[in-house]
């Protein structure tokens, strides 16, 4: 039988995707995405095994609920009302046997159903790491990571919930049916009751469930508006003890805090009808199952110790009948968000593997046709531009990144949108998607207008491109870890090349930042340490991974000039004869490039050296030279560098 | 400047690198969880047995030293004892006496209707178990009971609806008063510290909080209740039929105090283990574009599996403790029925019992198992709302950094002399600097990263307190200035330009709370942000920040400066204020940050050398030290480091 944690393949690679997509249908490893109940069953059915043992043992634990009260009677009529003391001792020893057994096999229906959960919830946590990585760059195009995270975070509790009701529920159905028969047998017009009283109590509290998950969706709303007051109150905490403020925020949050306060009465009050209707329909049900089983008593029709175990029988049923409850109640929330999940399990990378594969021919120039830039190999080349964001998509190009055209579409409903808008609001934003990932498919299989050599990106599988070309945004993410490990992700790395790369990068301050040094720990997302020194550490890391093109953006913009111009230093020395692309405006750097490329509207205005430039081309010097006769804060605000975030 | 060879960069290495070669290992995968606690395949039941045990006992080491980590965190805010937490919830129920007698009565009064049907119904046995009873006798019966029901409907209803005040109402004083304390920490402490720890606090902790509060305590005061006045109903009935049950009290007590000493460590692990696997994740997905630049995807794979291997120990040990509680208690909870039974045996034979009492013992054995587990699972819930209430309070134990005094400041002369400060203890960023600002002047300060510049700011800003030495505005200690003193004196600008969540006229009035509209739309005007203001639909009433009307980053550092126009300080400290300004924007601002700016005396940590040209005198700051102090034509002349460096720029 399975144990956690489940065993999860990987998606294929991007570029091998295109051939494996089709046979994805079949094939049962990866997740069923067709509709939102397939995705359930194909989630249920990975561990079939583990609900059948559910099942099994859960038959043996409802066992003393279902039977006891059979046995209970049998012992009264036949040990204390007869008399007999073997009577009444062979009763209760059989008795004590199921309850000792239903004791001893709970333990192994826990240790079951934890393993059902728990498959359910790994698996799902383990497929959203797998097509995150699978989807690269082009996953936070089309859905919002809070999104993709919630997949993980919260969706998979739910599945994990409904897998464990599902085997508990079989049992629950089973002792249903034991309790039926036994009481089919002893009397047939109160089995019937029994039996139709069942679906009766559920149904009767639904008209009351509504409004109550109404006022409860209300009260979630209104916490999670809490909770984002509070999130942003310490976001700007210093800016609140810094400057002031506190009254303000803090009577802000405690107005808020007192409609949650209002929200959450409300809610209270109507669980409580909920309850008190469940006390009152499940009393009335053991009140008329008595009063009819006294009659027979008086009519002689059933005996005391039979009427005994009619109480019981009443009280137990009430255990599977909100265990089917429960069920519907969790199938429908894991449906709710199987919708989520497979929005994000569905989506595909674009890429198609080039149907002639060619490599990229080494030391070759390297041709944006989009721009007119060239990039000659071997040389350090400055792009320039007034807007990073012209300068960026340049180097995105070169590293064969989708442009992002639209935001993400979010699968998230609002709170008050139900029923039928809801279901067309899902088909749309459904649509939606599916149009963007046909755009960004079409927009990856054509032509990319990115030669080098000669030879269009497009013909060269991705893998290699992502191999010889390194595109170190400007929101390179820094992971947490040893110092090393975030230095060297790969363990490729000998000690002198660490080193070389920190000091290029004028990263020491990070290495002493750090007690324990290369074993240091660096927070999640480098937190912890300052702007400057998180992009110091991922201009270390690029330098350190040594691809043939090395492209870096806004390498240094969160660096005071003292350490840029160190770098600037370094960096030409260090990178000497490697094809290296650099975005940034400033002279610093500009005057080591063996190049400079001048993008004006994104289209190339200039070429050559920082001090041909300089000289000749008016545009570029007001760019990269500050016109120093004005004062220094507008100076200071034209400063059209854009912070690493 | 000349070019330095690559090779001194080696003899540089182990200088500016200390450490390293002691440090730097040889890459391995080391496995996620000791190999210790993989089941092993083969051997005998007893030492497979044996084998669970130790893998038991290595879990719930872990478990323990998990929880110490927790309750003892290395850096970040403190942690409350736990007594602190009892403490609280005693101050808060104590001011509600009347509403929790309230609670109690009526949960109590329902409990008891709930017990009497089961009374009734034994007298019912009795009577129908009499020949010649007549019908009549048994409906009149079955309709008390149904009375009794109705009873009970209806005061279950009232208790849910007063625990339902109760509880929310207590959650609302327990929260506000958090974010109460959270907007009382002390400067330094929020200027130093990173925000994870407190984002974490106030959402995490606040939501584990809340459930223990709306859920646990009400269901652990409800079953409490429910289970001792079942016992009481059971003794009353019969003392004879209710031994059986108090006889299984010291086993369940025994179970459940062990599994209750050991489920809080196990459940703080397990959720520390879920935070994990969610940081795992939250760096792959969002950097998920760095893992396909750098081919990262399957060693992100294997980092989130190894989170998931760890959890997945954690989960086995909370499952382990479970089912030991489990064997013990549904043992403990379903036996006494055969007891009953075999004792009701013997009484009815000797007339001390009838068989009504032995059908009420019978039914109320069954229902005091179902508050029993609720009253377990509900102590165990408040443990852990217990934890995180520990973590909440520890925002407050947090000594404040200043006292303030009686003097306030005579001038505007800001003057530091002889600063040191330590962030760690023996590690000085600063070594005897002195700064004498000059009203209305205008002080760059320019150094490398990790010089101690911002260091400095924040020393003349008044956030931090220097180790030795003093900054002084007209003669009065800073850190000796009550806060909205202070703020009105000194004033930091950051790169952040946070839009709170609130009104625009809320996000502006910061430092004057009681500013009149007058003023704060003054300030708007004098940024240029009163035109697009007063066209919003509810003008300065409108909702702006996150999840409101977004405003672009433009109007953002409008509204940040119209702040400080506001607070109007004599004296600014600007670090890289406006590196963060959108280029195309920059236009619009200039003449906003000018209006600010205008006759204040200004100290700029600039990383850019135009900020620094047009300064009055420019501070060069290295190794903690001002190494070089003058105007730019002065440092020229000195032809030193700023020398250097601006050649470098302008060539």
């Amino acid at each position: 039988m399975q144990d956690f944690p489940p065993e999860v393949p990987a998606y294929p690679t991007s570029s091998a995707s295109a051939e494996a997509s089709g046979s994805r249908g079949r094939d049962r490893s990866f997740p069923d995405t067709r509709s939102p109940a397939r995705f359930l069953v194909w989630l249920l059915g990975r561990q079939r095994d583990v609900l059948l043992a559910v099942f099994a043992t859960g038959i043996l634990v409802f066992l003393p609920g279902a039977l006891g009260p059979y046995l209970v009677g049998r012992a009264v009529d036949e040990g204390i009302i007869a008399g007999s003391m073997s009577g009444l001792l062979t009763w209760s020893l059989i008795l004590l046997g199921v309850i000792a057994l239903g004791a001893g096999v709970g333990v192994a229906m826990h240790t079951f159903a934890v393993r059902g959960w728990l498959l359910a919830l790994y698996q799902t946590t383990k497929l959203v790491t797998r097509k995150s990585t699978q989807m690269g760059h082009v996953l936070s195009q089309r859905l919002p990571t809070g999104e993709v995270l919630s997949v993980a975070s919260g969706d998979s509790n739910k599945y994990g919930a409904l897998s464990e009701t599902v085997g508990r529920a079989a049992s629950a159905f089973f002792a249903f049916g034991v309790v039926v028969a036994l009481v089919l047998h002893t009397s047939v017009p109160l089995g019937l009751l029994t039996l139709v009283a069942a679906p009766v109590l559920v149904f009767v509290a639904t008209p009351l469930l509504r409004p109550l998950q109404r006022r409860q969706a209300v009260e979630r709303s209104r916490t999670s508006d809490l909770t984002s007051l509070a999130t942003d109150i310490v976001a700007g905490l210093r800016i609140l003890r810094g400057i002031g403020g506190e009254r303000t925020f803090g009577r802000n949050y405690a107005a808020q805090s007192q409609r949650v306060r209002q929200a959450g009465v409300a809610a209270g009050i109507w669980q409580g009808a909920v309850d008190a209707t469940g006390v009152l329909v499940s009393g009335l049900f053991l009140v008329l199952l008595t009063w009819l089983g006294a009659r027979q008593v008086v009519a002689g029709e059933l005996s005391i110790g039979q009427l005994i175990s009619f109480f019981g029988f009443a009280t137990f049923m009430v255990m599977p009948i909100y265990t089917f409850f429960e069920l519907a109640q969790k199938w429908i929330q894991a449906l709710v968000s199987a919708h989520k999940t497979i929005a994000l399990l569905e989506t595909e990378p674009p890429w198609r593997a080039p149907a002639e594969p060619r490599d990229l021919p080494r030391d070759a120039v390297i041709h944006d046709e989009a721009s007119g830039a060239q990039i000659h190999p071997g040389e350090l080349t400055v792009v320039v531009s007034a807007l990073p964001d012209d300068s960026a998509a340049l180097a995105d190009r070169i590293g064969r990144y989708l442009p992002a055209a639209a935001g993400p579409v979010s699968t998230e409903l609002e709170e008050d949108v139900k029923g039928r808008t809801a279901r067309q609001t899902r088909a749309q934003r459904l649509a939606q998607r599916r149009e963007r990932a046909e755009a960004d498919r079409e927009r990856a299989t054509r032509r990319w207008g990115v030669t080098v050599g000669g030879v269009d990106l497009s013909e060269v599988p991705l893998a290699r491109v992502r191999e010889r070309i390194l595109v170190s945004d400007a929101a390179s993410m820094v992971f947490g870890g040893t110092l090393q490990r975030a230095l060297d992700p790969h363990g490729r790395l000998s000690r002198t090349e660490a080193e070389q790369a920190m000091l290029v990068a004028s990263a020491e301050d990070v290495f002493e930042a750090l007690p324990g040094g290369w074993q240091g720990y660096l927070d999640e997302r480098g937190r912890g340490l300052s702007g400057g020194q998180r992009q110091r550490l991922v201009l270390a890391r690029a330098l350190a991974t040594d691809p043939e093109v090395l492209v870096l953006v806004e390498p240094t913009s969160a660096v005071d000039a003292h350490t840029e111009a160190r770098i600037a230093e370094r960096l030409a020395e260090h990178r000497r004869g490697r094809t290296t692309v650099v975005t940034s405006v400033s002279p610093l750097l500009t005057r080591w490039a063996d190049r400079v490329v001048f993008l004006v509207d994104g289209q190339l205005a200039g070429s050559g050296t920082h001090e041909e430039l300089v000289a000749d081309n008016a545009a570029y010097q007001r760019v990269v030279v500050r016109a120093m006769d004005e004062d220094e804060e507008a100076s200071d605000v034209q400063d059209t560098r854009d912070l690493a975030r | 400047m000349s070019k330095t060879p690559v090779t001194s960069l080696d003899e540089l290495s182990e200088q500016l690198l200390p450490g390293s070669a002691s440090t730097w290992q040889p890459p391995k995968h080391s496995p996620p969880v000791p190999v210790e606690l993989r089941p092993p395949r083969h051997g005998s039941l007893r030492q497979r047995l044996r084998a669970w045990r130790s893998r038991h006992l290595l879990r719930e080491e872990r478990a323990r030293a998990e929880y110490h980590r927790s309750r003892n965190p290395e850096r970040g805010l403190p942690v409350s004892a736990g007594r602190a937490a009892w403490e609280f919830v005693q101050r808060l129920i104590g001011r509600r006496r009347p509403l929790v007698a309230g609670v109690l009565v009526l949960h109590a009064l329902a409990a008891i209707a709930g017990l009497v049907v089961p009374r009734v119904l034994g007298h019912l046995v009795d009577v129908a178990s009499v020949t010649g009873t007549l019908v009549t006798t048994l409906n009149t019966l079955a309709l008390t009971v149904a009375g009794v029901v109705l009873l009970q409907t209806l005061l279950t209803f009232a208790a849910r609806c007063s625990a339902a005040v109760f509880g929310q109402d207590l959650l609302a004083e327990a929260r506000e008063y958090v974010v109460h304390t959270v907007l009382g920490l002390p400067l330094s402490t929020v200027e130093s510290a990173s925000t994870g720890d407190l984002v974490t606090r106030v959402t995490r902790d606040v939501s584990a909080m809340s459930d223990s509060v709306r859920w646990a305590l009400p269901q652990a005061v409800i079953a409490a209740v429910t289970t001792v006045l079942t016992v009481a109903a059971m003794v009353l009935n019969s003392p004879l039929l209710a031994a059986p049950l108090l006889l299984s009290v010291p086993a369940l007590a025994f179970a459940v105090s062990r599994y209750l000493r050991r489920a809080p460590a196990g459940y703080i692990t397990e959720g520390a283990t879920y935070s994990a696997i969610n940081t795992t994740l939250t760096e792959t997905v969002e950097g998920a574009r760095t893992v396909e630049a750098l081919g990262l995807q399957e060693r992100r794979i294997a980092a989130g599996d190894d989170d998931v291997a760890v959890s997945a120990q954690a989960e086995r040990y909370t499952m382990s403790i479970r089912n030991l509680l489990f064997s013990v208690i549904d043992f403990a909870y379903n036996s006494p029925l055969v007891t009953t039974l075999l004792l009701g045996g013997v009484g009815y034979a000797n007339g001390w019992a009838s068989l009504g009492q032995i059908t009420t013992a019978a039914l109320y054995i069954q229902a005091v198992v179902e508050p029993l587990d609720r009253l377990i699972y509900s102590l165990d819930e408040l443990q852990v709302g217990a934890a995180s209430t520990t973590r909440l309070l520890g925002i407050a134990a947090v000594p404040p950094d200043r006292q303030a005094g009686p003097d306030r400041p005579a001038g505007v002369h800001l003057q530091g002399s002889d600063l040191r400060f330590a962030y760690r203890t023996g590690h000085d960023v600063l070594h005897g600097v002195h700064v004498d600002l000059r009203p209305g002047e205008r002080l760059a300060v320019v150094g490398p990263s990790g010089s101690g510049k911002s260091t400095l700011g924040r020393l003349l800003a008044g956030i931090h307190g220097p180790r030795t030495g003093s900054v002084t505005v007209g003669e009065v200690e800073l850190t000796a200035l009550p806060l909205e003193v202070l703020r009105t004196e000194v004033a930091l600008v950051t790169q952040e330009h946070h839009v709170f969540v609130g009104s625009v006229r809320d996000n502006i009035v910061l430092a004057r709370e009681d500013s009149p509209d007058e003023v704060v739309v003054e300030a708007l005007r004098a940024v240029g942000a009163w035109a697009w203001v007063k066209e919003l639909p509810d003008g300065l009433d409108t909702l702006v920040g996150s999840g409101k009307l977004a405003l672009t980053p433009g109007q953002a550092q409008q509204v940040a400066l119209a702040r400080l126009i506001v607070a109007d300080p004599h004296t600014l400290v600007l670090d890289e204020a406006t590196s963060l300004i959108d280029p195309r924007t920059a236009r619009t601002l200039e003449s906003s940050m000018a209006q600010l700016l205008a006759g204040r005396a200004v100290v700029a940590i600039a990383h850019r050398l135009h900020t620094a040209h047009d300064a009055d005198r420019i501070a060069v700051v290295i190794d903690g030290r001002i190494a070089e102090l003058g105007s730019h034509e002065e440092l020229i002349d000195a032809d030193g480091e700023y020398a250097a460096l601006w050649r470098a720029w302008t060539s």
